[in-house]
């Protein structure tokens, strides 16, 4: 059964959502469980956007919301402990490129599906993405790129994710305006899109697939 | 071989006139930024970026390297056009925000609030614009900035005298952003959309101030300079970002009110198109009258699908891939401006141009080859 809160977000009724979560806090519900419902919603979003009836505004705003729902949701959160995360993903406007939408709204909805998702921000150093792959050890890497002055760190990157022994854990994938197969070969990675929730789409499948789902 | 038959006036003029003529091969008209002007030209980014002058030198020596086209656009030199107003975005520059070598760069946020928009609607977009935006923007050093205007007339005569040198037009007579595209940017992607689902009426209100504005400014200036082609931006308002009801309400009614203005005169609108419009193509043969547009399309859309939808009715130009100009071999331009040419241009109206424009890291060899191919192909069938 869906929700109130669920509902509320699928339907993109940003005051009704918040407040719900507002007053479920202040009660005392279990924000994890609220937390779980404003995925649920996420999910049902999505559902509609594979089916056609919404378009990649409404995954921004729902996105938007479910942002500052977990934002309100944080203080309560951080006193029962962390939520459980379902993968890893690192993700990076490479260096050369300072744009970041289509990167920014694939962090957002990769958040609501439950994964723990490190954005290193634009203009990276393909140095910086393998440190921080070292570091948390993520299941997949993202480079995204509006313009193509972007390509070459990405394929350093890719170099140097193998060159550091961590490329056969890791699947890479790129996405962006002006790329494309082409590109993704040119970069070494596995997955190419222009479409965020594909890119979701593709994670929640790897993950299942690792798991033996 | 056979010969050309037509200058490059007759020719790009012919291309627009779809579907009334036919030039006699495809028109040449690639959109080049100053970024890849710089990397064509051998300077840099920043030399680019902070001395207007490069820009005419580039274009110049640009055009003489690769042999010519058909018709150029010149004051496309980034940093200049925030100062005009064209480009109404804070940017990165080259040598000032960023590294010299970097490309310049947009830096998009919320920089207009909601609160600008009754304003807007009081005095105008272009007072509001040079009065009080054009400072929360512009990052350009207070005496680069002051020496502006002089550049700029320097820069536009020493274009023109170029263009009357080698017996060429400019791409167009004058461009603005569409509404949607203008506040999508200037208030950033995410809050656009809440206004676009949140604020409906007073975006509505907004819009129809500025494409008032547009047709007030641009009609009469288009009408002056002799060129029957007004270029019209657009990269938000697609099925790639908005169902068809939110296109419908806030992109379709400012663009048919700009497109009977401009056509009222003659002029036909070239509407630069990026990101997937595959599902809205068919609704510019619904909305426009026949022959008062052209799509600039970018190579996301599916330009030979859309020549279909809009055979006999609208022109359309463009749009091989920038990452072919980067990754691909003159053999893959080749192939790729022959099917362009082959698919799109048989009964004329199309103009072969890069999709969005020529990326600043093409390689030399590709862009000859777009160049060269577009001369010899069609007169060689």
């Amino acid at each position: 059964m869906t929700t109130e809160l669920a509902s509320a977000l699928m339907d993109l009724k940003r005051d009704e959502a918040l407040d719900i979560v507002k007053q479920r806090a202040e009660a005392g519900d279990d924000p994890l469980v609220m937390l779980t419902e404003c995925q649920d919603g996420m999910t049902l979003v999505g559902k509609r956007f594979q089916d056609g009836d919404y378009f990649l505004s409404e995954l921004l705003l729902s996105g938007e919301i479910f942002k500052e729902a977990t934002a309100r949701l944080k203080p309560y959160i951080a006193a029962g402990g962390p939520p459980k995360t379902i993968g890893k993903v690192v993700l990076a406007t490479m260096r050369g490129d300072v744009h970041d939408l289509g990167k920014n709204i694939l962090a957002t909805l990769l958040e609501a599906q439950g994964f723990e998702v490190h954005d290193l921000g634009v203009d990276v150093q393909p140095t910086s993405v393998v440190d921080k792959a070292k570091e948390v050890r993520p299941d997949f890497v993202g480079y995204s790129a509006l313009i193509t002055t972007a390509f070459p760190a990405m394929k350093e990157t890719t170099e140097l994710l193998a060159a550091a022994g961590l490329r056969d854990d890791i699947k890479v994938m790129v996405g962006g305006g002006v790329t494309t197969e082409d590109v993704r070969t040119y970069a070494g990675a596995d997955f190419h899109t222009l479409d965020a929730s594909e890119g979701v789409a593709y994670c929640l499948q790897q993950m299942a697939q690792k798991k033996g789902v | 071989m056979r010969q050309e038959t037509m200058s490059s006036d007759e020719r790009v003029d012919a291309a627009y006139a779809y579907p009334l003529e036919k030039p006699d091969r495809v028109p040449i008209v690639p959109l080049i930024l100053d970024c890849a002007l710089a990397t064509l030209a051998g300077y840099t980014q920043a030399q680019m970026a902070t001395d207007l002058d490069f820009g005419r030198k580039a274009l110049i020596k640009v055009f003489e390297d690769f042999g010519g086209w058909d018709a150029v656009y010149t004051a496309q030199c980034m940093a200049w056009d925030q100062l005009t107003g064209f480009f109404p975005v804070k940017l990165r520059i080259p040598g000032i925000d960023v590294p010299d070598n970097y490309v310049l760069q947009v830096a998009e946020e919320e920089v207009l609030k909601v609160e600008d928009y009754d304003k807007i609607i009081e005095i105008g977009w272009d007072k509001f614009y040079f009065d009080e935006y054009l400072d929360r923007i512009c990052t350009l050093p207070p005496d680069v900035r002051s020496a502006f205007p002089k550049m700029l007339e320097k820069y536009l005569t020493g274009c023109e005298e170029f263009k009357a040198q080698k017996g060429i037009q400019n791409a167009h007579g004058g461009g603005a952003f569409t509404p949607f595209f203008l506040f999508s940017l200037t208030r950033s992607l995410t809050k656009f959309t809440e206004d676009l689902y949140y604020r409906q009426e007073i975006v509505e209100r907004v819009c129809q101030r500025f494409t008032d504005d547009t047709i007030a400014k641009w009609v009469p200036l288009v009408k002056q300079s002799g060129l029957k082609r007004f270029f019209y931006v657009d990269e938000r308002a697609s099925a790639f970002f908005y169902p068809p009801a939110v296109t419908e309400r806030f992109f379709w009614p400012y663009a048919q009110q700009l497109v009977d203005a401009m056509w009222s005169e003659g002029i036909v609108t070239i509407f630069h198109l990026d990101a997937n419009w595959d599902k809205n193509i068919p609704d510019f043969r619904k909305k426009l009258p026949k022959g008062s547009y052209n799509l600039h399309l970018d190579s996301t859309t599916d330009i030979f699908a859309a020549k279909e939808v809009l055979r006999g009715h609208g022109g359309i130009q463009g749009d091989v891939p920038p990452a072919l100009f980067v990754l691909g071999d003159p053999e893959d331009i080749k192939s790729y401006v022959k099917r362009l040419i082959d698919e799109c241009a048989d009964d004329g109206g199309f103009v072969l141009n890069a999709g969005c424009s020529v990326p600043p890291d093409a390689k030399p060899e590709n862009f000859r080859a777009f160049i060269d191919t577009a001369k010899t192909y069609e007169l060689s069938k």
